[in-house]
């Protein structure tokens, strides 16, 4: 406590030179030497790779030195019709992927919060996180025979309550994938997406559940005024975090896709995947250009969401 | 003044003649070696011209340590130690072995090529090889090979070295057959519908309708169907390994016909195949899932009697398939068909054993491993079936592998290369199971080696792009959501750029 005031004290204070730096340096040894440590691995391990990033401009196979080629991996990347279908599925899937995922967690977590049985309410978190320790692989085979189209559990019911007059190949129609991709992706992750809103909630304090019951509040209005702003920031920081990923699908996406709907499911890092497999040699230079406009898409839209929430929050959290 | 002047001449004409001394004695030195290498030279040629050629191969330098890099070699824990020993012992050559996760196999071979760590000895399979072999990075083993003792010893079926040369030169060895998939059925669906092995297309054709619209699995319900597989297309060379019955003589890639490189897609034959394809899916003979399906859910599908034939590899996998058939229905089994009339089996170019640019005496590592790997006798019996009284023991006459030292529940198969896919003579004192011969010796009866693929820059750039519309294209069509003639129509127009760019450079 007493350090912290002194910091707050010496801000006031005009900087003293360099006298004044190696006093504070020395006054904050300890916590220098504490941070030392994680200064070490952050540049080790997080900025000196940042010096491969030239490589993106680079041309660089297993056969010949790197050889400087200007934005030639970038227009490579850009001069395919394929690479912007990818593109756009990515964005679209993530996006769509995100919000449901948000919106789809909140309310699950809300109803979990809701169970007042304390045995039951573990049973059911327990039940629902299961499924996101299975392997993307082991899912995608779970649900290849649900909707076979040859026998599969889904056909059979619609078929049998009369709703289709022949089965459908869930998989392998344009029309279809995205909802199934969709369906599997909130079946697999919405129990671990529930654990950080549920965290958050149990922060709430109860006196102010008790002062709006006092007030005449129902349950439904608690939640939309205590809890839903209660749990606001928790949303936002999850949006902008998640939102720094989305251009990584990858797995989810490789394991249920077909040439019959890469149209609507092919998505950048599965486009690249399929350039390596067929490509004769490997071109580092090309790999990292793609890393790096994933980046600068990526962090476009994270500093893209700080800014929407400043605007709409007055408050964002870079 | 005059004195220093003859002081300065003097000391300036002693460093001129020290410098033309030293300049003298290093041409001398240096005329002496020119001069020596050709002597040298000639006492090789006069030595290869005068006597036989085992002397010559006297000349080559036993390597200390051979560094290889290789995935199919035994686990470390089953036995790197003991392998590295004996080699050791038997050669006097000390063996490093690295192993790269199968997965990662690639990718740490390029690493090694990228950081310039790299290995004497790797192995190349399919495109890479001739990737490697193009951009230089591969010690040509042509003069070697041919001036070989092995070659003379006529042990080794040539057909398979001959498949790995590229513009006559040859860059890496065949560690093995490359083997291909066979058609298996189920034998006892057959008995039961009282079918023959179809030998042609037509009674192909019957076979599957048998076994899609006839109950083989007598369960009284139609849930049954013909042939399944991974995919209409492979995803790497050759394209076409599956559904052999179905691509007869078509080729869905680029291939030379008389004497020019064309795009086997807008051939004929690849309409013709297509069409039957589209047809059999129609009529449900073909898995309606096969665009989905992985190569273990045709596997599964065939064991949990849900279709009747399935392409699959000859050899070890004949036994693999009848044994987990049989584990769910005891009563189940599996029979390989000699291909149809219209096509034969298409066997893969073996996977090679090359030496890297970077080895220093690559003919030592030419004889003293690869030679000696393949030798028909103790090396090749060394690095197939392992180390005695480790990997295997020889008991009243009769030898027998012993089990993995890591997973002791299985029987211990290969150190490096396949006994049953040998290239060479190789009496293997360990009998096989006679599915294994059998379906192996109908395979290489009826197949033809697939040549090595191409690889160039032009090829790399354009043909990712052109195999996802191949793929996308021929699924659209079998399925039956364009035509035949739709489908390569736009095929030929959205590829068009592609196609050509590959042809001019093949064609070149």
């Amino acid at each position: 406590m007493a350090n912290i005031n002194s910091t707050v004290t010496m801000k006031k204070k005009p900087l003293g030179g360099k006298s004044d730096l190696r006093t504070r340096i020395w006054k904050y040894r300890y916590f220098y030497i504490m941070f030392l440590p994680v200064l070490v691995a952050l540049i080790l391990f997080y900025y000196l790779p940042m010096v491969g990033i030239r490589f993106a401009f680079y041309k660089y196979t297993p056969f010949a030195p790197p050889t400087f080629v200007g934005m030639a991996n970038f227009k490579r990347l850009w001069s395919t019709p394929s690479f912007w279908t990818a593109f756009r599925n990515t964005l679209e899937i993530s996006l769509v992927n995100l919000f449901l995922s948000m919106i789809i967690s909140i309310v699950v977590a809300l109803l979990i919060n809701e169970i007042g049985h304390l045995r039951l309410k573990k049973t059911v978190q327990t039940i629902i996180y299961l499924p996101h320790f299975l392997s993307w692989v082991v899912v995608a085979s779970i649900f290849m025979i649900v909707l076979s189209p040859q026998g599969g559990f889904v056909n059979q019911v619609l078929l049998s309550l009369g709703i289709i007059k022949e089965p459908i190949y869930f998989l392998a129609e344009e029309k279809w994938w995205r909802p199934v991709y969709f369906f599997i992706s909130r079946w697999k992750e919405t129990g671990w997406g529930t654990i950080i809103y549920l965290a958050t909630l149990t922060s709430i304090s109860p006196e102010l559940y008790e002062a709006a019951s006092i007030d005449g509040a129902g349950r439904f209005k608690q939640t939309l005024y205590i809890t839903i702003p209660s749990i606001m920031n928790t949303v936002i920081i999850v949006l902008i975090l998640n939102l720094a990923k989305v251009l990584n699908l990858f797995e989810s996406v490789f394991v249920l896709y077909n040439p019959l709907v890469y149209h609507v499911s092919d998505v950048i890092q599965t486009y690249v995947y399929r350039l390596a497999l067929n490509a004769n040699a490997p071109d580092y230079g090309f790999s990292t250009a793609v890393g790096l406009f994933k980046s600068v898409v990526s962090c476009m839209l994270v500093l893209f969401s700080n800014w929407a929430s400043k605007k709409v929050r007055g408050r964002g959290i870079l | 003044m005059k004195r220093k002047f003859l002081s300065k001449a003097a000391s300036i004409l002693m460093v001129i003649l020290l410098v033309t001394t030293l300049a003298a004695c290093g041409g001398k030195d240096s005329t002496s070696n020119d001069s020596e290498q050709p002597s040298k030279k000639e006492e090789t040629t006069t030595k290869a011209d005068d006597t036989d050629s085992k002397e010559v191969v006297k000349e080559i330098e036993k390597p200390e340590k051979i560094h290889i890099m290789m995935t199919t070699i035994l686990t470390e824990e089953n036995g790197h130690k003991q392998l590295i020993d004996k080699y050791k012992e038997l050669s006097g050559i000390q063996l490093e072995i690295t192993k790269p996760d199968h997965n990662q196999y690639y990718e740490k071979v390029n690493l090694a090529f990228a950081s310039g760590d790299i290995p004497d000895v790797i192995e190349l399979g399919g495109t890479n090889y001739t990737t490697y072999a193009v951009n230089g990075a591969l010690w040509d083993m042509t003069d070697a090979w041919e001036s070989s003792d092995l070659k003379a010893s006529g042990i080794v079926k040539e057909q398979y070295v001959d498949a790995l040369k590229l513009d006559g030169k040859l860059y890496g060895f065949p560690m093995a057959k490359g083997n291909g998939t066979i058609t298996y059925v189920r034998k006892d669906w057959m008995d039961k519908l009282g079918l023959k092995a179809p030998t042609n297309y037509a009674e192909f054709l019957d076979m599957l309708r048998a076994f899609t619209n006839e109950d083989p699995d007598g369960n009284g319900k139609n849930d049954t169907y013909g042939i399944t597989a991974a995919g209409l297309i492979n995803s790497e060379t050759p394209y076409d390994i599956y559904l052999r019955e179905f691509y007869q003589d078509a080729k869905p890639d680029f291939y030379q016909k008389d004497g020019k490189y064309v795009d086997g897609m807008s051939e004929p034959a690849m309409k013709e195949a297509l069409q039957r394809m589209r047809d059999a899916y129609a009529e449900g003979l073909i898995d309606k899932e096969i665009i989905t399906n992985k190569t273990s859910t045709c596997r599964d599908k065939f064991y949990a009697n849900q279709v009747g034939a399935f392409n699959y590899w000859a050899g070890y996998w004949n036994v693999n398939l009848e044994t987990s058939l049989q584990a769910a229905n005891p009563e189940g089994s599996v029979m390989p068909i000699p291909p149809i009339a219209e096509t034969k089996y298409i066997e893969r170019p073996p996977t090679a054993l090359v030496i890297t640019n970077k080895a220093k005496n690559p003919e030592g590592i030419f004889k003293y491993f690869i030679e000696y790997s393949h030798d028909g006798g103790e090396g090749q019996m060394l690095f197939t079936r392992g180390v005695e009284g480790v990997h295997y023991e020889t008991k009243d006459g009769k030898t027998v592998a012993l089990p993995y030292i890591a997973t002791p529940e299985k029987l211990f198969e290969k150190a490096l290369y396949s006994p049953e896919l040998s290239i060479t003579d190789f009496d293997d004192p360990i009998a096989f199971d006679e599915r294994v011969t059998n379906s192996l010796k109908m395979f290489e009866e009826n197949s033809f080696i697939y040549p090595i693929p191409r690889s160039s820059e032009v090829i790399s750039a354009n043909l990712p792009e052109l195999n996802t519309l191949k793929n996308q294209i021929v699924a659209k069509i079998v399925i039956g959501e364009l035509t035949v003639e739709e489908g390569i129509a736009q095929y030929e127009s959205q590829g068009k750029a592609q196609i050509e760019a590959i042809l001019a450079d093949l064609n070149k």
